[in-house]
C-alpha cells in the first residue's frame, strides 16, 4: 500500500510543480491535444508503468495506473492518458511510442446502449470493413487499435482503404475522429480470446478513477471558494445551506475515491468476468457521483460557474464526457444486474 | 500466550455456528424477545459475547478483529444477535472504560450474559439532535440523587433491568458542563416505560417517565457534571460497531434478495436495473468500510470521517432496501405474498425499517454540519 501511495504523490509532486493553472487552460483551449505534454509524460516513463518488462516497460499492474488517473482527473490532465498509459500495457505488439503519439482505441463497444448511432465494423479474413463515428485522438494516432468482435487487430492509419475525419468535440479534453474502413488489411490480429473484455474492463475502471479525481478537484475548489467568498457581510460557508451541499458533496468525492481504491485492490489477478464486474461497479458510480459533484460545485459558485473563468465548469464538462464512455450508470447498472441475475453465482 | 489466529477463530465460530442449527424465533414480540434472551446466554455460555472485553471484565480478551469475524458469521448462519446489543455494543464500553471497580465487577458480568438487559436513556422530547440541553434533573437528597424528567426513543426500556441516563445535576452552568451520566436500576419506584409502536409494526423503544426516582450516588458513572465526555464515548462506540454489523446484514439482504429472484427469473428488465443499482451501492459501502475497520483496529478513536460513513452508510441502506421494496409492486401490501420470489412482509419491513437510518445516532443533517466544519474546515457561522 505504501509505494501506491508513493506513486499518487509522486505523480502530484510532479504536476502541482509543473502543470500550472496556465498550462492547464492552454491544453484545455487546445481540446487536450499538445505533443509537447505527451513527450514529457512519455519521458517521466509514465506511459511505460504497467507495461510488461519484457516489452520494455516497467512492469507494474494495470492497477496501479488508477492512483495515476485519479491525479489526473484532479489536476484535470487531459488528452490521450487512457491510449498512451493503457493500451501498450494490454497488447502484445505495442510499446509505448517515445515521443507520446498515442494509440487510438477504435471500439464500436464504449457504449451499449447507443452502439447503433456509433457505427459498426466487420473483420473478413483481415480484411477490416466499417466505420466507427467517435474515436478518441484518432486523428493524432500513430496506430489504430481496433475492437472487432472478440477480435483485436492492429492497423496502420495510412494503411490503403483507411479514411480518418477529424469532428468537432465538446469534451475540452479530447479531439475526436471518424474512422472509415473499406477493405482495410489488417497489419496483426491477436489471439487472445479475453483481450477485448479486459482492455474494456480497464478503461472503464481507469475512467472511474479519473472521474474520482475531477470529483476530488472540484470540491477542493469549491471548499477552497466559499470559505473567501462573502455576501451578508460573511464568507457563504458559514450558511448551513452551503455547508450540507459540501458535506454533501465531500461524502461522494469520498465514497467515489474508497470505491476506487477498493476496485483496484481487488482487480488484480480476478477472472474476466470479476473484472468486468468489479469495474462496471465502478464506474456506474463514478459516472452519477462525479456529475452530481460537479454540479453541485457549480451550484456553490455562483455564476461565476457558469463561467470558463472559473474551473469547476471545466470538471463539469469534463466529467460530462466521461460520464458515458465505456458506460453511464443506466447502462451499467443493467449489466450489473443481468450478471448477478442470470450467470455465474452471485458474490 | 498466544492469540487464536482469525482464520482459525472463523472456522470454528463457523462449525459452532452449523452445529446449533437455525433457531426458531416467534412473531409475538415478547416471546420473541424471551427467545433472543435465551439465545445471548446461549452464546455467552459458549464464549462469544464479549470478544474483545477483558477477561476480568468477563470477556475474552481477544480482538475488535475476532469481534467483527464473529458478527459476520452469527449474520451469514441468517442468526440473530444477541439481544442486549446496547449494553453490548452501546453503553458496556463506556462502563468497562470509566466505571469503579465495583461497577464493572457488578455489572459488566450480568450484561454479558444477558441477565441484565440495558437502555439508554438519552434523548429527550426536546433534546433530540441538541441533546446536550436535555432537561431531566438529578437533585440531592442525602446520599442519593432524586431524578425526575422525560426520556423518548429508549429502546428496550420495557423490558430493560438497567438504564444509562443522562442527568443535568448542575443547571447553573454551560449545559454540556451540567450533565452527569447515573446507572440507573429501572426497578426503582418511580419510573414507567411506555411503549411506542413503531410505522414497522415493532415495538422497540418507549417513553420513559421518571417521577422523583431515587439513585444512589455510588451509582454515577465518572464524577458529577462530568457526563457529557463520557456519553461522547458512549455515542463513539455506538457508531463504530453499528456501522460494521450493518454492513455485513444488509451484504447478506442484498444476497438472500439475489438469490430469490434468481430462483423466480421474473420481472427481467426492471429487477435487472434494480439489483445493479442496490449493488453498486453495496460495493460502496463495503469500500467506505474499509476504512471504518483499519481505523477500529487501530484504535484510533472518533474521528469526522465516522460522520461521512454515517452519511454513506444511511444513504446505502436506503437505496439498497427501497430498489428491493419497488420490486414488490402492488403486493407489497400483501405481506404473506411472494412477488417476483421476493417475501414482501420482510422487504417491506425492511424497507420501513431503513427511514429511521438517517435519523437515529445523529441525523443527517447534523451528520453534514459536523463533515462541513470539521472535516472541510468550513468556518463556524
Amino acid at each position: 500500500m505504501a509505494e501506491h501511495d508513493d506513486l499518487a504523490s509522486a505523480v502530484d509532486d510532479y504536476l502541482t510543480r509543473t502543470y500550472d493553472g496556465d498550462r492547464r487552460r492552454k491544453l484545455l483551449d487546445a481540446g487536450g491535444w499538445d505533443t509537447r505534454l505527451s513527450a514529457e509524460l512519455a519521458d517521466l516513463g509514465w506511459y511505460s508503468l504497467a507495461v510488461p518488462e519484457e516489452r520494455g516497460g516497467i512492469g507494474a499492474s494495470p492497477a496501479d495506473l488508477g492512483r495515476v488517473f485519479m491525479e489526473y482527473g484532479r489536476h484535470l490532465v487531459v488528452g490521450p492518458q487512457l491510449e498512451n498509459s493503457l493500451l501498450p500495457a494490454l497488447v502484445e505488439g505495442l510499446t509505448p511510442d517515445p515521443a507520446g503519439i498515442p494509440a487510438a482505441l477504435v471500439d464500436p463497444g464504449v457504449t451499449h446502449d447507443w452502439v447503433d448511432d456509433l457505427g459498426t465494423l466487420a473483420l473478413t479474413g483481415r480484411e477490416l470493413d466499417g466505420t466507427v463515428d467517435a474515436v478518441r485522438f484518432a486523428v493524432q494516432a500513430g496506430v489504430l487499435v481496433v475492437l472487432v468482435g472478440g477480435t483485436v487487430c492492429l492497423v496502420d492509419p495510412d494503411a490503403p482503404g483507411v479514411r480518418i475525419e477529424a469532428l468537432d468535440s465538446a469534451d475540452p479534453g479530447t479531439a475526436f475522429g471518424r474512422v472509415c474502413f473499406d477493405g482495410t488489411v489488417v497489419r496483426r490480429v491477436l489471439a487472445d480470446g479475453g483481450l477485448v473484455d479486459r482492455i474494456r474492463a480497464w478503461a472503464r475502471l481507469l475512467l472511474a478513477c479519473e472521474l474520482s479525481g475531477v470529483a476530488r478537484g472540484a470540491l477542493d475548489r469549491t471548499v477552497e471558494y466559499v470559505a473567501q467568498r462573502e455576501q451578508f457581510g460573511r464568507p457563504i460557508g458559514t450558511f448551513q445551506a452551503v455547508k450540507h451541499l459540501a458535506a454533501d458533496m465531500s461524502a461522494r468525492s469520498t465514497s467515489l475515491n474508497n470505491l476506487c481504491l477498493a476496485a483496484l485492490a481487488d482487480a488484480d489477478g480476478v477472472s474476466d468476468a470479476d473484472l468486468d464486474l468489479i469495474s462496471a461497479t465502478a464506474k456506474a458510480h463514478a459516472a452519477d457521483a462525479a456529475v452530481q459533484v460537479c454540479e453541485d460545485a457549480i451550484q456553490l459558485h455562483g455564476g461565476m460557474g457558469f463561467t470558463t473563468e472559473a474551473d469547476v465548469s471545466w470538471y463539469y464538462r469534463r466529467a460530462l464526457a466521461l460520464r458515458g464512455w465505456y458506460g453511464d450508470a443506466t447502462e451499467l447498472q443493467h449489466r450489473i444486474g443481468t450478471a448477478l441475475l442470470t450467470t455465474g453465482s452471485p458474490r | 500466550m498466544t492469540v487464536e489466529s482469525l482464520e482459525e477463530f472463523r472456522a470454528r465460530a463457523r462449525s459452532w455456528l452449523a452445529d446449533v442449527g437455525p433457531l426458531e424465533v416467534p412473531a409475538d414480540p415478547d416471546a420473541r424477545f424471551d427467545v433472543l434472551r435465551r439465545w445471548q446466554r446461549t452464546l455467552f455460555d459458549a464464549g462469544w459475547v464479549g470478544l474483545a472485553w477483558s477477561r476480568e471484565a468477563g470477556g475474552s480478551g481477544l480482538t475488535h478483529a475476532h469481534q467483527l469475524v464473529f458478527v459476520e458469521e452469527l449474520v451469514r448462519a441468517r442468526a440473530p444477535q444477541p439481544v442486549g446489543l446496547i449494553g453490548l455494543e452501546v453503553v458496556g464500553p463506556s462502563i468497562d472504560r470509566y466505571g469503579t471497580d465495583e461497577q464493572r465487577r457488578e455489572l459488566l458480568p450480568r450484561l454479558l450474559s444477558g441477565d441484565d438487559i440495558w437502555c439508554q436513556g438519552f434523548s429527550e422530547p426536546d433534546a433530540g439532535s441538541d441533546l446536550a440541553s436535555l432537561r431531566t434533573r438529578a437533585v440531592a437528597d442525602g446520599a442519593d440523587l432524586l431524578v425526575t424528567g422525560q426520556k423518548i426513543w429508549t429502546s428496550w426500556a420495557h423490558k430493560a433491568q438497567w438504564c444509562a441516563l443522562l442527568v443535568r445535576t448542575d443547571p447553573s452552568v454551560r449545559k454540556q458542563a451540567g450533565i452527569s451520566y447515573l446507572l440507573v436500576d429501572m426497578a426503582s419506584p418511580g419510573i414507567t416505560a411506555r411503549p411506542i409502536r413503531q410505522m414497522t409494526g415493532d415495538q422497540e423503544f418507549c417513553e420513559v417517565f421518571l417521577d422523583e426516582v431515587r439513585v444512589p450516588r455510588r451509582n454515577l458513572l465518572g464524577a458529577e457534571n462530568e457526563g457529557w465526555a463520557i456519553a461522547t464515548h458512549t455515542l463513539g462506540s455506538e457508531r463504530g460497531a453499528a456501522t460494521l454489523r450493518r454492513r455485513v446484514e444488509l451484504e447478506v439482504a442484498l444476497e438472500d434478495a439475489v438469490d430469490a429472484l434468481r430462483s423466480r427469473g421474473t420481472l427481467g428488465h426492471r429487477a435487472r436495473a434494480a439489483v445493479g443499482r442496490a449493488h453498486v451501492a453495496m460495493r460502496v459501502l463495503d469500500a467506505q468500510t474499509r476504512r471504518t475497520t483499519e481505523r477500529l483496529l487501530a484504535d484510533a478513536g472518533p474521528t469526522p470521517v465516522d460522520s461521512v460513513d454515517k452519511l454513506v452508510l444511511n444513504e446505502v441502506e436506503q437505496t439498497v432496501f427501497a430498489e428491493i421494496a419497488a420490486l414488490l409492486g402492488p403486493l407489497r401490501a400483501v405481506p404473506g405474498s411472494r412477488p417476483a420470489g421476493l417475501g414482501s412482509g420482510r422487504w417491506a419491513h425492511e424497507h420501513l425499517y431503513s427511514r429511521a437510518a438517517s435519523i437515529y445516532g445523529g441525523s443527517s443533517q447534523i451528520q453534514r454540519t459536523i463533515v462541513a466544519e470539521r472535516l472541510l474546515g468550513l468556518p463556524r457561522g
